[in-house]
């Protein structure tokens, strides 16, 4: 389904695509406080996955793929 | 698929297989650094090996496994690829395509293979330049990673590793650590790193870092990959290069057990490795088992068929050998005692009674792991990582979606050959039957309907002769395939240093006509290389370079195909040739000294002729250019060879397209008929028999200015009667083609051309001269064809 855009955070969800990758990164740099919730993403390209890195937002619910929440969990660190 | 065509399947696989090998190394011998011809050439080896592995063909899987592991390493760069190594590589291809030759023959391979095999598999691994380790590999093949680098020195860890746990080196002792740093345009290309990164085949643990720090948000680029994957696999190095092969260039992977541990782990390698294993071990062992409970219950399903009982059978046996304990091996005699045609009741009561132990009980001789790889199939996730780029990679020709290609036998296509060729004799009936309902029972209408049913019929049993004919084309590139072993082979031998030119492999024709001509263009290029490419000194000497060049070129000029073989060698000398011709008493001393130069080198052709002193292993017997004229006249064709001295030859075949249909014109002599194949005949004319000039026996009438000698058919053959005139006292004169000049052959009627499809002469009929075949009619009789060359 891609992102939704909240009040308060960015969803994203089931399988999010190499083309949302800009939008996030617009939108999470426009945020004072970024967060996403991935507890409902399947998979994210590598592309939102480093702007996931780079921005480093705060993660929102759980994260259930073990790969990507050590992946965040690394650089967080 | 039951087991026959499994095995049918595999034949043919691997053939295939080993023909492209084959191909590959002589392809790797010219660019012997090229990553892709490697990884190529090592891709179609590891698919034989696997192939094998489905059946119980052990020396043939030995020798494979060898040239494996060989390329493994080669294709690592551990070893650099020689000339030794090609001629054992393909000393072992050989073998192995004897052992296929000898599988389709027998459905086995017979013990006495083993002996042979072991001794050019260790011959393959004397290569790895360590002593090989254990030699008779295929008693408990071990995984390729761990294979290859017994003897390998330790190499000092790079400092990336640190980003993985130490503990790997402790519990995964055969694992490979990897790191792959995609390239900053990777996004563009489609591509998504972090689904291959977390795609490798047995990841165990998955390290996301960056290339370069993170710049600035405000002027980050997101579309410029600075992801740096760093994983540990404990799959095979093979498979987790595979599984990068289009990324390789960004990848870098080392086996752990090729590394120097860091500091710390060294000291504790011992319980707890030992502890993983034996787990793994008891993973391995129970999933053994359960496939065997399930075989067991499978049996008494009740009702199963002999087929499937043999398929149980054989995966019992498999899993014994995979167990291999000593219990299993006993039990595995005991399965070898049970009669062939074993009842699936009886299996399954020896089932029950043998099924191996559980490990608990076996713990203190820890059985030893069998590879986790080739017998098995590959991961699944394999077949999942980006399919566009593997078709890409692959060619076309292997993507499913684009290109379904079925493989048939080509008996089969022969058959259907065969079927539409009594089609057409069939539907020839037709007209003579309209033709006696017209004339016998008058029934003109009928006679109408009949022909006009006819119509339909021809036009599609001719597009179906077309379909099948283009099912039988073939690239000629088939055939030239084997010519670059040849000429490596063969110059290697003379000591001349020769290149070999392929142009035009795509050019397509029927396949009889590619097969039968393998062997003449063999006879051809083997030639070249002996009488006509000469020594490099020489070469030097007469200002060529050093290396010679043999160019083998085909196309397609409307229906023939002309294949052309140049070399630019000594060509030939007319005078040596005339001397040779008169010393082997071909032709007479006085005839010789009359022909041109360019005649003269046509005398190559005569039975008999050679001009080598000595025989070797390649000339002198005297059978040469003319059994390769013989075989391609057979198949309809012609050989033109032009040469000049001292700068090379050209031979020119040219052949049919097809041969399956051959369009011949009827003719009558002495109440028989006879077909003389169109390509043949020049002309029709009737000549008044004014206009025919005897001379004591010869008869000889001008045509077109041209003196044409006239012969008669019915001499020729034998047959009682003259040839007769008609009421105009003129003689029908058939004018064919027999060699460069034309003969007129006296017939008694022309009765216009058919379409045939010719059948050679067999059996005790084979050595008759004069006929090309035989050919069933329309309305059931059996037309001769004649063979004007061989009449004349």
């Amino acid at each position: 389904m891609g992102i939704r855009y909240l009040k308060k955070h960015a969803a994203l969800e089931d399988i999010v695509t190499v083309e949302d990758a800009e939008g996030l990164f617009d939108w999470l740099k426009q945020q004072a406080k970024p967060a996403v919730n991935l507890s409902k993403c399947v998979h994210l390209h590598a592309a939102v996955l480093q702007v996931l890195l780079m921005v480093r937002p705060k993660v929102v619910g759980a994260v259930n793929d073990p790969l990507l929440s050590q992946a965040l969990a690394h650089t967080q660190a | 698929m039951n087991q026959t065509e499994l095995l049918d399947q595999f034949i043919l696989e691997a053939r295939e297989c080993l023909e492209q090998v084959g191909q590959r190394l002589l392809d790797i011998e010219k660019a012997p650094t090229d990553p892709e011809l490697l990884n190529d050439l090592f891709r179609l080896v590891h698919t034989l090996k696997g192939n094998c592995g489905l059946f119980e063909f052990k020396a043939m899987e030995r020798v494979v496994h060898a040239g494996e592991d060989l390329l493994d390493r080669v294709r690592q760069g551990a070893l650099a690829y020689n000339n030794d190594m090609a001629d054992a590589l393909l000393e072992a291809m050989d073998y192995t395509a004897q052992l296929v030759d000898q599988i389709e023959r027998d459905g086995k391979i017979a013990a006495s293979a083993d002996g042979r095999s072991t001794q050019l598999a260790s011959a393959l691994r004397a290569l790895l330049n360590a002593p090989p380790p254990a030699p008779p590999i295929a008693a408990a093949p071990s995984s390729q990673a761990a294979a290859a680098p017994a003897t390998e020195p330790a190499s000092p860890c790079p400092a990336w590793v640190e980003a993985l746990p130490d503990q790997p080196w402790r519990t995964h002792p055969q694992a490979v650590i990897w790191r792959y740093q995609p390239e900053p345009e990777c996004f563009f290309k489609g591509e998504d790193p972090w689904l291959l990164a977390r795609q490798t085949p047995g990841l165990l643990h998955l390290h996301v870092g960056t290339q370069t720090d993170w710049p600035d948000l405000a002027d980050a680029d997101c579309y410029r990959c600075n992801l740096s994957f760093i994983g540990l696999s404990d799959a095979p190095l093979a498979y987790v290069e595979d599984h990068f092969r289009c990324v390789a260039e960004q990848l870098e992977v080392l086996p752990l057990s090729r590394l120097a541990p860091p500091s710390g782990a060294a000291q504790a390698p011992t319980s707890t490795a030992e502890q993983a294993a034996q787990r793994h071990i008891q993973t391995l062992r129970q999933r053994a088992l359960q496939i065997w409970d399930d075989q067991v219950q499978l049996l008494n399903r009740g009702g199963a068929r002999p087929g499937t009982v043999a398929a149980v059978r054989r995966a019992l046996h498999q899993l014994l050998q995979a167990l291999s304990d000593d219990t299993a091996s006993q039990a595995q005699d005991s399965m070898a005692a049970l009669p062939a045609d074993v009842s699936a009741a009886a299996l399954g009561h020896w089932a029950a009674a043998h099924r191996p132990a559980d490990l608990a009980s076996t713990e203190d001789s820890p059985p030893e792991v069998t590879d986790p790889g080739s017998p098995w199939p590959m991961p699944a996730d394999e077949a999942l990582t980006s399919p566009g780029q593997d078709a890409a990679r692959r060619g076309a020709g292997d993507d499913p979606a684009h290109h379904k290609v079925l493989k048939v036998g080509q008996e089969k296509i022969d058959r259907l050959m065969d079927l539409i060729g009594e089609m057409v004799v069939a539907k020839n009936a037709l007209p003579y039957l309209a033709q006696r309902a017209e004339t016998h029972f008058q029934q003109r209408e009928l006679a109408r309907e009949i022909k006009a049913q006819y119509a339909v019929i021809n036009r599609i049993a001719e597009d179906m002769q077309h379909a099948i004919m283009q099912v039988r084309m073939m690239p000629v590139g088939t055939i030239f395939q084997r010519f670059g072993r040849l000429v490596r082979d063969i110059s290697r031998k003379l000591g001349k240093d020769v290149q070999l030119v392929i142009e035009g492999e795509d050019t397509e024709a029927d396949k009889n006509v590619i097969e039968s001509l393998a062997d003449p263009l063999i006879h051809i290029i083997r030639n070249s290389l002996d009488h006509g490419i000469e020594m490099p000194d020489v070469r030097t000497r007469a200002g060529k370079a050093a290396q010679g060049t043999i160019r083998v070129s085909a196309r397609q000029e409307s229906d023939r195909v002309l294949i052309e073989i140049n070399d630019d060698g000594a060509g030939i000398d007319p005078q040596r040739i005339r001397q040779k011709a008169i010393e082997r008493g071909l032709i007479p001393e006085d005839k010789a000294q009359t022909l041109s130069d360019t005649e003269a080198v046509q005398l190559i052709f005569l039975p008999g002729f050679s001009t080598a002193d000595t025989i070797s292993d390649l000339s002198g017997r005297g059978v040469g250019m003319d059994v390769v004229r013989t075989a391609v006249e057979r198949i309809n064709g012609s050989v033109e060879l032009s040469s000049q001295f001292g700068k090379g030859t050209c031979l020119r075949l040219s052949l049919p397209l097809s041969m399956a249909v051959t369009n011949v014109m009827i003719i009558e002599a002495a109440g028989r008929r006879f077909g003389v194949p169109m390509d043949l005949i020049v002309e029709t004319v009737r000549v008044h028999t004014d206009d025919i000039h005897h001379f004591k026996q010869a008869r000889t009438t001008v045509l077109r200015g041209r003196i044409v000698p006239l012969q008669a058919l019915h001499d020729l053959l034998a047959l009682e009667a003259p040839p007769v005139m008609n009421e105009d006292s003129e003689y029908a004169v058939l004018v064919v083609r027999a060699g460069h000049e034309s003969v007129g052959l006296l017939v008694d009627l022309f009765h216009g051309s058919s379409d045939i499809i010719l059948k050679p002469l067999e059996g005790v009929l084979a050595g008759l001269t004069g006929f090309a075949g035989t050919a069933l009619m329309g309305d059931g009789s059996v037309l001769m064809v004649l063979n004007p060359k061989e009449l004349l």
